[in-house]
C-alpha cells in the first residue's frame, strides 16, 4: 500500500529518543505513548511496514495531536513531526478512512454553512455594524474568522472600534465572509481547502484588497502559509504595532495590571510573530509585562484545538498553562487568538483557577479610551 | 506471544486492580510500549500504570502464580533494551509514581518516587541551592528510576561519580512481591548486606524500585568553561591526562572528534574549524576562585599542548553558547544518515586516544561512518554508528563493527557499557567481560530473587538473544 512515501524519511529517523516527551502538552497531562510525537511516529511506520492496519485506534491518535509542532524543536534529527501529522491525516482520507465524529462535524458545517460551528451562514454578519456587513473596495480587509463572528464578537468590536479611531480605511466581507479553510487542512482535506481558498482569493482580487488583516490567528496563519502571494497577511497585532509607531493610536487609560502574554502557536511558533503583541502590551500605561516559563518559540500549547474533540483533555492542558502564569504573578493572561482565549478560561474554569483572560485587542480597546 | 487462558485471567485481575483508566491492551498501545530508544522491539500482551507499592506488590506476586512476565518502565528512554518486553507479558509503567516527597536541606538528602523525572529533581534541588550532579543526557526525559535501574551516568561523573554514588537508600518490591527497605538517611551505614547497591543497575531485573533516597550536596557558587581546539586527537587525549596529572578534577571533560565536529558545522555553523582532530570543551567549578584558578591551569595545559585555539568563556552567554556544541553533537550526528546507533565502550582515560584510534579503523574497515564523542575525563566514549537500518547487508556489517568494538574495548582493560546497561542488547557480550564464573555469580542471585523469572525476563542473562 502506498501510505506516506514522501515522508518515508521523516519516519525512519525516529530514533525513539523520547526527547519530544519533554515538550508534548498532550503527553504532560496524559502520560501515554500514543499521544506523543515518538508513539505516534512509531505507529505510521507500523503502517509502513505492514504491522498496522489503518484502524480507528491509529486514526483517533493522530487526531489527538495538537499540531503545536513544540516536539520538532526537541527532535534530534529534526523532523518536522506537525507536517508529519498533517501528511498522515491527508493520507487517511485518501485511503477513504472516515473523518471522527467531532471534524466530521466540522466538515459539514463549513460544506453547509461556510464556518465549522455549522452555525447559520446569514447570521454571520450579524454582529457587525451596518456599513460594515457588505464589502466595498478597500487595500484593508479586516477578516473576523468564524470564532470571532459566531463566538468571540468582542474582539470583533473592540478591533473595529480602534480601526476606526486611528482612521483605517477598511472592508469587511461581512455576510459573505468565508472560512479561511485551515479546519479543511487540519483535516487533512486538501481540496476542500483549495477550493475554499480560491473562493478567497476570487473575493480578495474583487474588491482589490492587498492586505488581509485578521485577530484569529489561525486565519492568519494560513493567509501566511497557503495563500501565496494572493494578499499580504497581518495579524491585527501587527497593525496596532505600526498604528502606534505611527502616532495613530494612542494609549490614554493605564491598564494597571500584571499581564502574561501567551504565545498561542499558530501566531507564534508557526509564524513567528513574537514581537509585535509584546510592543502593543508595553505600550500601554501601567501595563507590567510578564512571560510565561517557556514563551516564544518555546511556548507550550493552550490546549485549544483539542477543545472540540476531546474537551476534557483541552481543558487540562489549558489549566496547566494558567497555573504556570499564575506562578509567574500574572493577574491577566493575554491572548492574540480566540480559541486560546476560549480554552485558557475553560480550563481556569475547571480547575476552579481564578484568572482574567483577555485578548490583547480588548486589552488595547480599554486603553485606548 | 499469543495470550493464553491464564495469562487472560491474571490480566483481568490486574487490570481490575489498577481501574480501566490505568491498563491499556488495545493494539496500538500495545505498539507503542514494544520499544524504547534501541532498535530492539518486542510487542506486550498490556500494560498498566499502578498507582502504589501495595498495588505494584499484588501485581507480582500474581506475576509468579500465573508465570506472566512483569517489564517495569519508567520513560522507555533506555539504551540497552531494559524495558522491552521482549517475551511479551506487562509492561509496568511507573510514571504515576512521581512525587518528590521530602527535600532535607539539613541532612542533605531526598526522597523521591520512581517517576520523578530527573530534571524534575535537578530544578527542584537548585532552587535549594543543592545539587544533584548525575546528568545523563536524557534528563528531561528520563525518570530516576530508570536512571537508578540503569545506573546512569552523565558528563560530570569524573568529578562528581554516577547515579549510584548518590543513592542512600531505595524501596523496592521483590520479585516475589515484598516491599524491602534498603540503606539509609545517614551518611555512613555498616547495617547488613549492601542492598542499595545491588539494586542500583539492575536494570528492573532483581526488583521494582518505588522510593528512592538521593544524597545532595551544595551547589557550586562558580563555573569556569572552556573550548580548546586540537589538530590531533592525540594531542586533546594528552591534554586530558595532563590536567588530571596536574591536580585539577574538572566538572566535565568532553571531546568530539573529527566525524562530530564536521557533523556539528554542517547542522548548526558555529565557525568550528573542519580541519580539527578534535575538540575539548572543559568545565570546572566550585569556589570561585578555586574554579578560576583551575581553568587557568587548564588553559596553560591546552597550549602546551598546541592547542590550535584555546577560547574561555567570559560571562554565561558564551558558556552556553560553548556548550551548545557538545549539546548538539547528538542531534548533529542523528541527521547525517537514517539510522543512529549510539554505543557507549568505555575504557581507561589512559587508553582513550587508542580507542579513539581503534574506533575509526573499524569504521574504515566496514566501511561505516561512525562519530565519536563523550566524556574524555572518565574515558567514556559514545561511537556513534551512522546508518540505514533498511539496509541488510550494511547493517550485517554495522552487527560486526559493533562486535569488534566491544571487543576493542575489553582488550584495552575497559567495559563493554560505561552508562547504558547490559539490557537485551549487550547481554551475549556480558560473559566476555566478566567471565562465565562472573555470569554464574550473578545469575545465583537473580534467581534466589525471582525464582519463577518474571521480573523483566531476558536481560542480562540472554544466551545469543537480542540484537545489538
Amino acid at each position: 500500500m502506498e501510505f506516506l512515501n514522501e515522508q518515508l524519511e521523516d519516519i525512519v529517523r525516529c530514533m525513539k529518543c523520547g526527547n519530544c516527551m519533554s515538550a508534548c502538552p498532550v503527553f504532560a497531562v496524559t502520560g501515554r505513548e500514543a499521544m506523543l510525537a515518538r508513539g505516534r511516529i512509531q505507529l505510521l511506520k507500523a503502517v509502513m511496514n505492514g504491522r498496522l492496519e489503518l484502524t480507528d485506534g491509529l486514526r483517533d491518535v493522530l487526531f489527538t495531536c495538537l499540531n503545536c509542532d513544540a516536539c520538532s524543536l526537541s527532535c534530534p534529527p529534526g523532523i518536522r513531526v506537525d507536517e508529519l501529522m498533517r501528511a498522515a491525516k491527508v493520507e487517511l482520507l485518501r485511503l477513504g478512512k472516515p473523518l471522527p465524529e467531532a471534524q466530521e462535524r466540522i466538515r459539514c458545517g463549513i460544506e453547509r454553512q461556510s464556518n465549522p460551528f455549522d452555525q447559520p451562514k446569514g447570521e454571520r454578519g450579524a454582529w457587525l455594524p451596518p456599513e460594515l456587513r457588505q464589502p466595498k473596495p478597500a487595500k484593508y480587509l479586516l477578516h473576523a474568522g468564524c470564532s470571532i463572528s459566531y463566538a468571540s464578537n468582542r474582539i470583533g468590536k473592540a478591533v473595529i472600534r480602534i480601526l476606526q479611531k486611528a482612521g483605517v480605511d477598511f472592508t469587511m466581507m461581512g455576510d459573505e465572509e468565508l472560512c479561511c479553510g485551515d479546519p479543511y487542512v487540519r483535516m487533512g482535506d486538501l481540496e476542500k481547502a483549495e477550493a475554499l481558498r480560491a473562493m478567497n482569493k476570487a473575493a480578495f482580487r474583487k474588491y482589490g484588497v492587498e492586505t488581509v488583516v485578521t485577530p484569529c490567528a489561525g486565519c492568519y496563519n494560513a493567509f501566511k502559509h497557503s495563500y501565496g502571494d494572493s494578499v499580504k497577511p497581518m495579524h491585527i497585532v501587527q497593525l496596532f504595532a505600526e498604528l502606534i509607531e505611527g502616532g495613530r493610536l494612542q494609549f490614554e487609560k493605564p491598564f494597571g495590571k500584571k499581564v502574561v502574554y501567551f504565545d498561542g502557536c499558530d501566531i507564534g511558533r508557526h509564524s513567528g510573530c513574537y514581537d509585535e503583541p509584546r510592543q502593543v502590551l508595553s505600550s500601554i500605561p501601567g501595563l507590567e509585562l510578564a512571560e510565561m516559563p517557556s514563551n516564544r518559540e518555546n511556548a507550550a500549547c493552550c490546549g485549544g484545538p483539542l477543545l472540540g474533540s476531546h474537551p476534557d483533555l483541552a481543558r487540562r492542558i489549558a489549566a496547566e498553562r494558567v497555573r504556570e502564569a499564575q506562578a509567574r504573578g500574572a493577574e491577566v493572561i493575554a491572548v492574540a487568538c480566540p480559541t486560546c482565549l476560549l480554552n485558557l478560561k475553560e480550563g481556569a474554569q475547571s480547575a476552579g483557577i481564578r484568572m482574567d483572560i483577555q485578548d490583547v485587542t480588548t486589552i488595547a480597546l480599554r486603553a485606548a479610551g | 506471544m499469543p495470550a493464553s487462558k491464564s495469562s487472560v485471567e491474571v490480566l483481568e485481575k490486574i487490570k481490575k486492580l489498577v481501574g480501566q483508566d490505568d491498563y491499556l491492551d488495545s493494539y496500538e498501545d500495545r505498539l507503542c510500549y514494544s520499544y524504547d530508544s534501541t532498535i530492539e522491539e518486542a510487542i506486550p500482551d498490556a500494560i498498566c500504570f499502578p498507582g502504589t507499592p501495595e498495588e505494584i506488590a499484588q501485581i507480582l506476586k500474581w506475576a509468579n502464580e500465573y508465570r506472566l512476565p512483569v517489564i517495569p518502565r519508567g520513560s522507555g528512554t533506555g539504551l540497552s533494551g531494559g524495558s522491552v518486553p521482549v517475551r511479551g507479558g506487562l509492561v509496568m509503567v511507573l510514571s504515576r509514581l512521581n512525587r518528590i516527597l521530602e527535600v532535607n536541606e539539613e541532612d542533605f538528602y531526598a526522597v523521591l518516587e520512581p517517576g520523578v523525572i530527573t530534571q524534575t529533581l535537578s530544578d527542584e534541588i537548585a532552587r535549594r541551592g543543592l545539587m544533584y550532579p548525575p546528568d545523563p543526557s536524557s534528563m528531561k526525559s528520563s525518570t530516576m528510576g530508570g536512571n537508578v535501574a540503569e545506573n546512569a551516568g552523565g558528563l560530570r561523573g569524573l568529578k562528581y561519580g554516577v547515579t549510584k554514588d548518590y543513592i542512600m537508600g531505595l524501596e523496592v518490591v521483590t520479585p516475589t512481591g515484598d516491599i524491602v527497605q534498603t540503606g539509609t538517611r545517614t551518611v555512613k551505614t555498616a547495617t547488613g548486606y549492601n542492598l542499595t547497591q545491588l539494586f542500583v543497575g539492575s536494570e528492573g531485573t532483581l526488583g521494582v524500585i518505588t522510593k528512592i533516597t538521593v544524597k545532595l550536596i551544595p551547589a557550586p557558587e562558580h563555573k569556569e568553561s572552556v573550548l580548546a581546539i586540537f589538530a590531533d586527537m592525540g594531542q586533546a587525549a594528552q591534554t586530558v591526562a595532563d590536567i588530571i596529572k596536574a591536580g585539577v578534577v574538572p566538572a566535565t571533560m568532553e571531546f568530539l572528534d573529527h566525524t562530530t565536529i564536521n557533523a556539528v558545522e554542517d547542522y548548526m555553523p558555529t565557525g568550528l574549524p573542519r580541519q580539527a582532530g578534535a575538540i575539548l570543551l572543559i568545565e570546572t567549578d566550585g569556589v570561585r576562585e578555586a574554579a578560576v584558578k583551575e581553568i587557568g591551569r587548564v588553559e596553560e595545559i591546552c597550549r602546551k599542548n598546541q592547542a590550535m585555539k584555546v577560547q574561555k568563556a567570559k560571562d554565561e552567554a558564551e558558556r552556553e553558547a560553548i556548550w551548545t556544541a557538545r549539546r548538539s553533537a547528538l542531534s548533529a550526528l542523528a541527521r547525517v544518515r537514517p539510522t543512529t546507533i549510539l554505543e557507549d565502550a568505555t575504557v581507561p582515560r589512559s587508553r582513550v586516544p587508542d580507542m579513539v584510534r581503534g574506533v575509526r579503523e573499524i569504521a574504515e574497515k566496514y566501511s561505516i561512518p561512525i562519530g565519536n564523542f563523550g566524556h574524555a575525563g572518565d574515558g567514556n566514549l559514545h561511537p556513534t554508528i551512522l546508518t540505514d537500518e533498511r539496509d541488510r547487508e550494511e547493517f550485517a556489517r554495522v552487527e560486526k563493527a559493533i562486535e569488534e568494538i566491544f571487543d576493542l574495548a575489553l582488550r584495552l582493560g575497559g567495559t563493554i557499557s560505561g552508562e547504558h546497561g547490559i539490557g537485551s542488547t549487550k547481554a551475549r557480550f556480558m560473559e566476555r567481560e566478566v567471565g562465565p564464573s562472573g555470569v554464574a555469580a550473578m545469575k545465583r542471585i537473580k534467581d534466589a530473587l525471582d525464582p519463577n523469572g518474571i521480573l523483566n525476563p531476558g536481560k542480562m542473562f540472554v544466551e545469543g538473544g537480542g540484537h545489538l
